[in-house]
């Protein structure tokens, strides 16, 4: 039991952020919804027009802590599937073409590769941003163009390695063509090894997404995510006002943990 | 006993050298901006203009009430609508030694003209004067091409160098100290790019005959433009004072014995300002998101009804927390032009609802609002609030915001339909000239007014207005000009910022209008 303990906390926040519009006591991202009076009360208090108590207390703008962090788990878990998807999908054919073919295209390739990893993540996805334009679709793109040469890598490797085995050779020697055995010889024997190497991707860019947000070029500010959330309530920080920054900054952590608990387990499998 | 002499001798220097650094009197402020320069005409921004003000002078100065006061002119008179006469102070001496005359007055008015690589010219200041005559080595005659009363205050932005040392000389002559010769209080020890200035007390300065003494031998300016360090710097003892206290911390500076606090109403305005112009305005739709025939920002009803929609005591009482007081002119309390009998707009979401459904919008509308996140306090705070009015009323919001540099260009360009702006003038009139003024690129007006605003009968007063150089026509007449543009909504008035300096215990100052921060605000209790 003690071994499913982690998926079944994964499984448990997945579930929480797919019912958040249900489960939020209120609409965080609707603005009309939001009372400025009402900003920054610690957990526990009353609104003052209106039934609602802030369970986890309010932000500045008198949001819902509690919905908010609901609400900023989902954008921070869709932008990272999102991203980390894209840049998997991407990165493993690229990877697995180089591999495969070798020679030419294998050495441009992965000089590209090598070449996207020598900058930190976080520099490229700031610098693809800076060109883009702001808006979550864009982080998205950002954290796959900054992820795939990961990935990239990794497929290269097991692609080569599976390039020499006799049932490819024989595949070859039957004549089959080249894209058939990098779809039904090379890609289902590879995938296992990239899967695996998926949740850990995932953790790296849903932390990079709160990175983003928290320098503010992630979600708009009308629509915090948790790295947005914990920014706006830094400035708070000092003067005793914990709340804003503490809860989001716990929520990620959890989320971060069981992601990685979660992985971990299914690696096993 | 001749041993002795020496030794008394000895500890005498000795007592004088331990005691030396108690004796003198430095101070150490932090500063909430960076300094770009210490050329004096490169940058027409304030962060620059407050470390000028130190190693130079200007021909007026204002005080800390914004005031018009003699600088290095000790007098000056319009001798015609188009003429003035100023009188320079006898025997003004430059840090170098040498005498300041009008020679290099004439050589400092000419000077910004010629640094046309600079993104914020000190021109529109001395754009307007076609004719400098030096009629001896202490008098001057200044000739404006149009009847002009704001001259003798465009002056005082304008810090007069050596033209013996500034001839030739490029912005990094001035950041190395080589050309950095003035009339003013201090000297520049040390300029550290992105760090610190530091200076000394300039013993040649003529104020110190006037009895404007200033304390300080030594003063340092730390540039700490995030709010964190800063404030770190000031409970650690590393300043003695900083400008820009975090709104956050206030109530605990309050608290603290330590520290002092001092607050006053500065002259920034902040304002929103609308398209008014394009009949399909970028970041408008309708409540579905679909495009509308007409743009509803140029129907009065429809900026009034957004005017109404804000509860400005809540922004500044919770948005701002108290850093910011309800605003219904475009000057602060106290300016030139500043209407005193306007009142706030007040807080009517029934009554701006009503307004809407009269224009024709009784499902409202989509907008986005545009603004900086990094100039003004909580300034992504206040377009977020503002936002969470309008979205009551059935106005759908959106915010986005982007840091100065990004937005300032994009706001000039009208990438916008509504977008944030702050501003501070000494003079109504001339606020209303760059902001609601008809634009027209070759007089210099309406120079910020990118959502074109124009309406003939305020262009009118306007000009009048800053034709008249009896103050207290002009006086009445600014005040007409901020009575018709508010009263059609030329654009949403918010709030007057409220400025704040933290300092240790045992240290006062003299909060300044401006919201500058010069060293000889500063004196011990």
């Amino acid at each position: 039991m003690a071994k499913w303990r982690g998926l079944a906390l994964l499984l448990l926040v997945a579930l929480a952020v797919l019912v958040a519009p249900w489960l939020a006591p209120q609409n965080p991202y609707d603005l009309a919804a939001l009372d400025i009076i009402d900003a920054r009360l610690p957990p526990f208090s009353h609104a003052s027009n209106g039934p609602l108590t802030y369970w986890l207390g309010s932000d500045e703008q008198g949001r819902d802590l509690l919905s908010a962090l609901l609400y900023g788990l989902r954008i921070s878990l869709l932008v990272g599937v999102g991203g980390s998807f894209v840049a998997f999908a991407v990165g493993s054919m690229v990877g697995l073409w180089a591999g495969y073919r070798g020679g030419r295209s294998d050495a441009l390739l992965m000089r590209l590769a090598d070449l996207q990893l020598s900058f930190p993540a976080l520099l490229v996805a700031l610098v693809l941003l800076a060109l883009l334009g702001p808006g979550l679709s864009k982080v998205v793109i950002a954290l796959a163009l900054s992820q795939w040469a990961w990935f990239a890598r990794l497929a290269r490797n097991e692609a080569r390695s599976l390039a020499g085995r006799d049932y490819v050779t024989a595949a070859h020697l039957a004549g089959v063509g080249e894209i058939r055995i990098l779809i039904r010889h090379i890609w289902p024997n590879a995938l296992p090894t990239l899967l695996t190497a998926w949740p850990v991707q995932l953790a790296a860019a849903i932390t990079l997404e709160a990175t983003l947000s928290f320098l503010g070029l992630g979600a708009p500010v009308t629509q915090p995510s948790l790295g947005l959330l914990i920014a706006n309530g830094f400035q708070y920080l000092l003067s005793g006002q914990y709340w804003i920054s503490l809860f989001p900054g716990l929520a990620l952590v959890l989320l971060l943990a069981t992601l990685n608990a979660g992985a971990d387990r299914l690696a096993k499998v | 006993m001749p041993m002795k002499t020496p030794r008394i001798l000895f500890a005498l220097l000795l007592g004088l050298a331990l005691h030396l650094p108690v004796q003198a009197a430095d101070l150490s402020i932090g500063l909430a901006a960076d300094v770009s320069s210490l050329d004096p005409h490169y940058l027409n921004v304030a962060p620059n203009i407050a470390i000028a003000s130190h190693f130079f002078d200007t021909l007026v100065t204002v005080d800390a009430d914004s005031k018009l006061a003699p600088g290095l002119a000790e007098s000056w008179k319009a001798i015609n609508a188009t003429t003035w006469e100023f009188k320079l102070r006898r025997g003004i001496k430059f840090s170098d030694g040498s005498e300041l005359t009008t020679e290099d007055v004439v050589f400092s008015l000419n000077r910004p003209a010629t640094l046309t690589n600079s993104p914020g010219p000190f021109t529109p200041f001395t754009k307007i004067i076609s004719g400098k005559q030096a009629v001896d080595a202490h008098t001057l005659r200044l000739t404006t091409s149009q009847p002009y009363g704001p001259l003798p205050l465009d002056l005082s932005s304008i810090f007069i160098v050596s033209k013996k040392a500034a001839e030739n000389a490029s912005s990094e002559d001035f950041n190395s100290g080589k050309a950095l010769v003035g009339s003013g209080p201090y000297t520049l020890l040390r300029f550290k790019r992105g760090e610190s200035i530091e200076m000394a007390r300039n013993a040649l300065w003529w104020g110190y005959r006037d009895g404007r003494a200033t304390q300080w031998d030594k003063v340092t300016f730390r540039l700490l433009p995030a709010d964190g360090p800063r404030l770190a710097a000031l409970l650690a003892g590393q300043v003695d004072a900083i400008e820009g206290a975090p709104a956050a911390d206030l109530p605990r500076l309050k608290a603290d014995a330590r520290f002092h606090l001092e607050q006053r109403i500065s002259w920034r305005t902040l304002f929103l300002q609308l398209d008014q112009y394009r009949d399909k305005s970028p970041f408008i739709t309708d409540a579905n998101g679909k495009a509308l025939e007409k743009n509803p920002l140029k129907d009065a009803r429809v900026r009034l009804a957004l005017s109404k929609a804000i509860h400005r005591q809540a922004l500044t009482e919770r948005t701002l927390e108290g850093l910011g007081v309800p605003a219904a002119n475009v000057v602060s309390p106290g300016i030139l032009g500043h209407v005193a009998a306007r009142k706030v707009e007040a807080y009517d979401p029934d009554g701006a609802r009503q307004l809407l459904q009269e224009a024709g919008y009784a499902d409202g509308f989509s907008l986005t609002l545009h603004g900086p996140n990094n100039r003004y306090i909580n300034d992504d705070q206040i377009l977020q609030t503002v936002a969470q009015f309008w979205s009551r009323i059935g106005v759908k919001t959106k915010v986005e915001t982007m840091p100065l540099s990004v937005y300032f260009g994009r706001l000039r360009k009208a990438d916008f339909s509504i977008g944030l702006l702050g501003w501070g003038s000494l003079a109504g009139d001339f606020a209303l000239k760059n902001l609601v003024a008809t634009p027209n690129a070759a007089e210099g007006w309406g120079a910020w007014n990118w959502g074109q605003y124009s309406n003939p009968k305020v262009d009118q007063l306007l000009h009048e207005s800053l034709a008249s150089v009896d103050d207290g026509k002009r006086r009445k007449l600014a005040e007409q000009t901020a009575t018709a543009a508010l009263g059609d909504t030329a654009l949403i008035p918010l709030h007057h910022q409220i400025a704040t300096w933290a300092m240790k215990k045992g240290l006062r100052a003299t909060p300044r209008l401006d919201e500058f921060t010069f060293a000889w605000q500063f004196r011990p209790e």
